[in-house]
Order: structure tokens, then sequence, then C-alpha cells
């Protein structure tokens, strides 16, 4: 299923992102699969809370922050205050909405989303670390599926080993698209970003977890949490697949998502306006567009903190970050 | 032993802007807890409260890959699968077993004698009975706290052979030795406690009358005037005269003991490796008196269990809103973190207390007799000590700042000797304790 190499990992992404992967006879992926033996091969250590992914099981409630907020924000937009004010104190925010995890992993992000009301599907290229995922909701009664006509509080979780662009050929479209830490270890992250794009209903959510392409995400993710500290397994990262934040804002500039026709199929001649219109002077979005947000870990606590949109002016993203963007209604 | 006392009280601290007649803390019985409890559980449909059963055993469920829940088996047949076992069940816990989580601490080769004691009511010259009242004896404190204008409750630290002897002589016995260990010198309660002890070894236990001679006796080698509060046996002072001056210095005489509220049980410093259970104990989190126990003589056992529920109510809140598992360690680690240092802390404290006034050496009773004297001048570092002491229902406002700095004086407590505690309001510093522990007591009894 990989391709040639000829993808090379340019973030001059926007004159491929429009021809996305429409009208192919063969399914184009961006997945790496050295990255996926790699995952594979830890894939049993998912749910040790003290091992490997360690660091992953304490980012995850920051996610989730991150997630419940902007859901939160968006309805408040939308709707008038009355509808909204006991929004911010139910758990259940995401109750009715279809929501697809790419690169779920063991299934934390999944998990999580699913208590939160969603009905989700969580993917991954790696057969063993679906494996894992089914397995742990399996045991959790809140989260295996509730029988017919019974109005469950959680919503539905289930999983498919499928690569994102695999479920692009299907008709199914989310209303939020969650892809964590996931970006940083694909080829060609264009392609897998439009793809994710896609998968997005009209007015829907994208989400994504990232981390900056810097000296100092150098220092902390790949010298002291691989080399230093031994963490996570030398060779999780690599360098020069980490993305900056103002490369996928600038993706989001120029990215327009195919129009549909009354058939539902793709015309592939009209496109809507590109998801980021507006910036500010230094180069960040509008917050009703998209937003950039820091992640850091702060070891006396031993969690990670997600930061004000105020701390700088790109809100401190110089290494692990959150972006979430908006898809155009039409 | 020396005479040097401390006395608290609430209009000490107005200078935090807390209103004068804010009380320092509250007494409540535990039967009068359990009862406000139950009534705020049944009114929330979430809560399903199982009674007349008992835990026959937890295990683990057997599961491939390490995935298994705590089972906890009841005595009625059913099994509870829990995705989060919370381990409240005392010093014993059964759950603590469980998880495997080990601890350390020491026993204090002190018993501790509970019970709730009748005496009059206080005349119209005196102030109403909202004093609480702590010597310390070498063998340990005796803390008498007020309930209601005729009732009060003991909570009485001493040696086990003593305690046992106490609990099981007439009760109108320990109610005279009650009496006679507020009021006596020590050498003289070292007599008394040393003739009851021989007397019950030889099997010809004291009765009410011997001891009562006893004691009129030694207030009379005291010289202790028929006319002052200190005389227990012969005073001359009638019920609803004049007070004596010193009557404020000195809890009201006890008349009598309630029936069946005598209890004794052994006191431990004991505090675990970890709240939260691992490996093989996972999805477990312990608190109160299953994480911590402490000597009951500052009154701080429920206190530090009332605020471990609440930092484990905040941190399940928050992670049911982020949508996580209330069981796994990563969400459960906040509290842990937020309550392990605290009670570390405050347990420690209570711990150097209690070593510095077993001691009967000079120089050390000097020493803390002159501090116990020097502080009792200071009074922003008694309302420091107040508010660390519970009172004013910790209010967050007060910041973390002071907190430090008032368990810094804390540590200086070390230097009190507080023979009474006056307070304007109820008294904080011994409050709680009493509650703690007949909850613990509670507990191992109903196993």
């Amino acid at each position: 299923m990989r391709l040639p190499v000829s993808l090379q990992r340019s973030i001059q992404l926007s004159s491929r992102a429009k021809g996305a992967s429409h009208g192919r006879r063969y399914i184009q992926t961006t997945v790496n699969s050295d990255e996926i033996n790699h995952f594979s091969r830890l894939s049993a250590q998912w749910w040790d809370e003290h091992g490997e992914f360690a660091f992953l099981h304490r980012m995850n409630p920051v996610r989730m922050q991150f997630v419940r907020d902007k859901i939160i924000e968006t309805a408040r937009d939308e709707h008038d205050e009355s509808v909204t004010d006991e929004i911010g104190i139910k758990k259940d925010v995401l109750t009715g909405m279809d929501v697809l995890d790419v690169g779920c992993g063991g299934g934390l992000l999944s998990e999580s989303l699913a208590r939160l009301g969603a009905n989700i599907l969580g993917i991954d290229a790696s057969e063993s670390n679906i494996g894992i995922a089914s397995l742990h909701s399996a045991a959790d009664p809140q989260l295996s599926p509730s029988p017919p006509g019974s109005r469950s509080p959680s919503g539905s979780l289930s999983y498919r080993n499928i690569a994102a662009e695999g479920l692009l050929q299907e008709p199914r479209r989310f209303d939020v698209v969650c892809s964590m830490e996931v970006l940083e270890h694909v080829d060609n992250p264009a392609t897998f970003l439009s793809t994710c794009a896609e998968l997005v209903k009209p007015g829907g959510h994208l989400f994504l977890s990232t981390i900056a392409r810097t000296p100092l995400s150098y220092f902390l993710t790949i010298f002291t949490a691989e080399y230093l500290l031994r963490k996570v397994s030398i060779g999780t990262h690599t360098y020069s697949k980490f993305v900056n934040p103002s490369e996928i804002v600038s993706f989001f500039q120029s990215y327009r998502s195919p129009l549909l026709t009354s058939h539902d199929a793709p015309d592939s001649s009209s496109f809507g306006r590109p998801w980021i219109t507006r910036t500010y002077d230094h180069g960040l979005p509008t917050r009703t567009e998209a937003e950039v947000r820091g992640m850091i870990y702060v070891p006396w606590k031993g969690e990670w903190v997600l930061m004000p949109r105020s701390s700088t002016a790109w809100g401190a993203t110089e290494c692990n970050y959150m972006f979430w963007v908006r898809k155009p209604r039409e | 032993m020396s005479d040097a006392r401390i006395t608290f009280d609430t209009s000490e601290s107005g200078a935090w802007g807390t209103s004068e007649s804010t009380p320092m803390a509250n007494m409540t019985e535990n039967l009068n807890l359990q009862r406000a409890l139950l009534r705020y559980m049944s009114h929330s449909p979430t809560v399903r409260l199982l009674d007349r059963v008992k835990v026959v055993s937890i295990d683990r469920e057997d599961k491939e890959g390490g995935l298994g829940w705590p089972l906890v088996h009841l005595s009625n047949g059913t099994t509870l699968r829990t995705r989060l076992l919370v381990g409240a069940d005392g010093f014993n816990s059964p759950v603590r077993s469980y998880a495997g989580i080990s601890s350390y601490g020491w026993a204090y080769d002190t018993q501790a004698i509970v019970a709730t004691l009748n005496h009059p009511e206080r005349s119209q010259f005196e102030l109403p009975n909202n004093t609480a009242y702590q010597r310390f004896l070498p063998t340990g404190p005796i803390a008498f706290l007020p309930l209601s204008p005729t009732t009060s409750s003991l909570v009485w630290s001493t040696k086990p052979r003593l305690a046992s002897t106490l609990t099981k002589a007439d009760p109108a016995v320990l109610a005279s030795m009650i009496n006679a260990a507020f009021r006596l010198p020590e050498v003289s309660v070292r007599y008394l406690h040393e003739s009851i002890l021989d007397a019950h070894d030889a099997d010809k236990p004291l009765s009410h009358s011997q001891i009562m001679e006893e004691i009129a006796w030694r207030e009379r080698s005291h010289d202790i005037s028929r006319h002052s509060a200190y005389n227990s046996t012969s005073s001359v002072v009638s019920e609803r005269g004049v007070p004596p001056d010193d009557s404020g210095s000195l809890p009201p005489l006890v008349t009598s003991i309630q029936p069946s509220t005598i209890a004794s049980f052994p006191l431990r410093y004991n505090h675990t490796d970890s709240y939260i259970g691992e490996g093989a104990g996972s999805r477990t989190v312990l608190i109160g008196d299953a994480a911590h126990t402490v000597h009951p003589l500052a009154g701080q056992g429920l206190n530090l269990g009332l605020a471990d529920v609440e930092a484990l109510a905040r941190c399940i809140s928050s992670t049911v809103m982020q949508g996580g598992d209330i069981g796994s360690y990563t969400a459960l680690l906040p509290y842990a973190r937020e309550r392990y240092f605290e009670n570390h802390k405050v347990m420690s404290a209570v711990d150097k207390l209690h070593k510095l006034y077993s001691s009967t050496a000079e120089p050390v009773v000097w020493a803390r007799s002159v501090g116990v004297e020097v502080l009792n001048e200071l009074d922003s570092v008694k309302a420091a000590l107040m508010m660390n002491a519970g009172a004013y229902g910790r209010k967050r406002n007060l910041g973390s700042g002071w907190d430090v700095i008032a368990s810094g004086f804390s540590l200086a407590t070390g230097v009190v000797n507080a023979t009474k505690i006056i307070g304007g309001g109820m008294t904080g510093l011994l409050g709680v304790g009493l509650q703690s522990l007949s909850k613990t007591l509670n507990q191992t009894n109903s196993k």
C-alpha cells in the first residue's frame, strides 16, 4: 500500500491539497509501515499507565478539555444563552454526534469521547492496536454496546482496522474528526490533512494535536524523553516529521473542500471557500474559524497544562500543541 | 509536669476579619453526622445504599490481559464489579489489604477511652458549656469536649493497662477519676492510677467510696480549698450559687457517665505508602483512617478525612467531565498529590506533640512550659494556630500561604502545655478527634 517515497514531506501543501484522492483507482495512504510496526510492537503497553505511553495518559485529560471547551464554545456562539447555559455543566456534550478518531492506538481518546456521549468510530492502521483497543473497551460496561431500545447515557464505540484514506471511499462523514499525536507519524501530512478534512461534515470540527518543529521540541521530545530519561522508546519521534502550527494554519488558509452536488457525489470542479479566511497580523486565525493552543508538561505536578490563548503570540506552541478548525457550512 | 497553660479564644483572631461570634470549630456526635449524611443521600437518585449486608471478600476479576476489576462479594450473595473501589473502611481497611498497599507506623503504647459525660449546667455567672479542655498528663492527654449544656465527650489517652482497668470499673469510679485527672497535681494523679492498678491486680477493685476517700485525702494534703473549683469531693459550693473564681479554668464536675458509651481502643500512628492501588490492586483508592491514623490529641483525624473526601470528589468530578475513567491511576493521581504531603505535615506535627508531652524530664518540662507561657502572649501566633486547627470552615481565600505559615506554628505547638484551651466559641483544636475515633470504633465493632 505504501507509495514511493516521492511523497516528500514538503509542507508546501496548498497546491496538492486540492487534488485530494477522489476519483483515483487505488487508495493512496499516508500510513508509514515503519511507524505501524513500531507501534504494533508497543501495542500491549497502551494501557500501562506507568509505561511507554504514560505521557499520553497524562495528556488525555487536557486534550479532552480542549475538545469539550471548543464544542461548548461553538454551541454558545450559535444558540441563545438559555440553551447553552446548561451545556457547560453537563457531562454529555457530544451526545448524538458522530465522531471519528483517526489513529486511535489503544483507544485512550476514543473511550473518553464515548463517555461524553459520542457515537465514536476509532480507526488505526495497526491491527494489533485495534485488537488491544477492542479488548480494553469490552471490559468497560459504560462502553459496551447497549441493548437496542435502551437509551444508554454514553454513546457507542466501535473500532476498525482501516486507514483514513480507506474510510474516505465510504459515504459516512463525521461531526467531529480527531487525530491526536498522529500527524507527526504519517507520510505526506498534506494528504493526511485533506483526508481528515474531507471526512468532516459541513459545519463540523477537526481536532489535531501534534508537535512543532523547533529546537525546544527536539530537546524535550527526542533528546530528553527518548534518550535521556528513556521514558519513550528511541525512534518514536522523527524530528523532520514534526509540523509547525503556522504550517497547518497556512494549509487551511488555502484548503477548500469539494462541494457536494445534489446527488451527493463530489463535483470535482467546484470548491467551497477556504477553511481559514481571516488571520490577525501575527498570523493567528480568528477564534471562530480555527485555534492553536500550546500544551506544556509540568514535571513537578506530573500534569500537562493547556496554555491560555494569550500566553504568547502563538500560545506557547513551541512544542506540543492542539489545533482546531471548523469546516465551513457553505 | 507544670501548670503552664494556654488559652485560645476566637476573638483573638478578629484580625482576619472573621466575625467574632464565629466558633473555632463545631462538635457533633457521630450519630448526628450519620443521620445528616443518610438524609442527604436519600434525596440523591444516583446513590444506592445497601444496608444489612457485610463485605465477605474482595478479589480481582479473572480476565486476560490484566484488565480485571475489583469484585466485592457481599453477605447477601451479590457481587459488585467496581470501576473504582474507595477504601473508607477504617484503620483495618480490607480494601487496603486487597490493594496490597503497605504502610508504616507504630503503636503508641496508648489506649484511648471515650465516653459521654453528664454534668450540671453552668450557672448564669459562668460562660456556657462551649469550651473544650485538655490536660496533658505524662501518660497522655485527657480532653473534655462540650456537646450540649449538660453533656460532653471524653477522650482520654492513657496507658493500656490503666485504660482497661478504668473501662471495666464501676462508671462512678471512672467519673471520679476523670474529675481528679483534671484537678489534682500530677503526682497525686499518678498515685491514684497506681493504687487503682494495684487493687485491680490484687483482684480487689476499689469501690467508689474508697476512691472518693482517697481523692479527698489528696485534696486536703494539697491544701485545696473547699471553696475552689479544684475540689471535687467535698466542695461547699452550691449548684445555684456564685461559682468560685477559678471555675472557668476547669470543666464542669462530672456527675455520671451515660450508660454503654464507655469504650476504648489502641492508638497508632499510621500512614500508607500510597493512596492509590496499582497493578493487581488497581482501581482502588484510600481515604480517611484507611489511609492514615493519627493520635487524637489535636482532634485532626476527621478533619483530614473530610479534606480527603473533598479532594477526591473534585478529582472524580473533573475526570467525569473530561470523559476519563475514574478508576484509572492517572485520574486519581491529582487526589494523591493534593492530600499526601498535606496529611503528612499534620500527622507528624501531632506525633511530635505527643512525644513532647510524654516526657517528664526536667529540661523538657521547663522548655515547653516557658514556650507555652510565651506563646500565650502572642495573639497573632495563636490565631494562626487556631486557623490551622480547622476553624472557620477552612476558607479557601485564606490562601495556602497562611496554611504554610500556620503549619510552621503547629510544630511550635510542641511547646504548648495546654492545661486548658478556652474558646469564646466551641474549641476546635481538639474538636473533631472524637468523631473520627468513635467512627473507627463503630467500624471495628461492626466487623
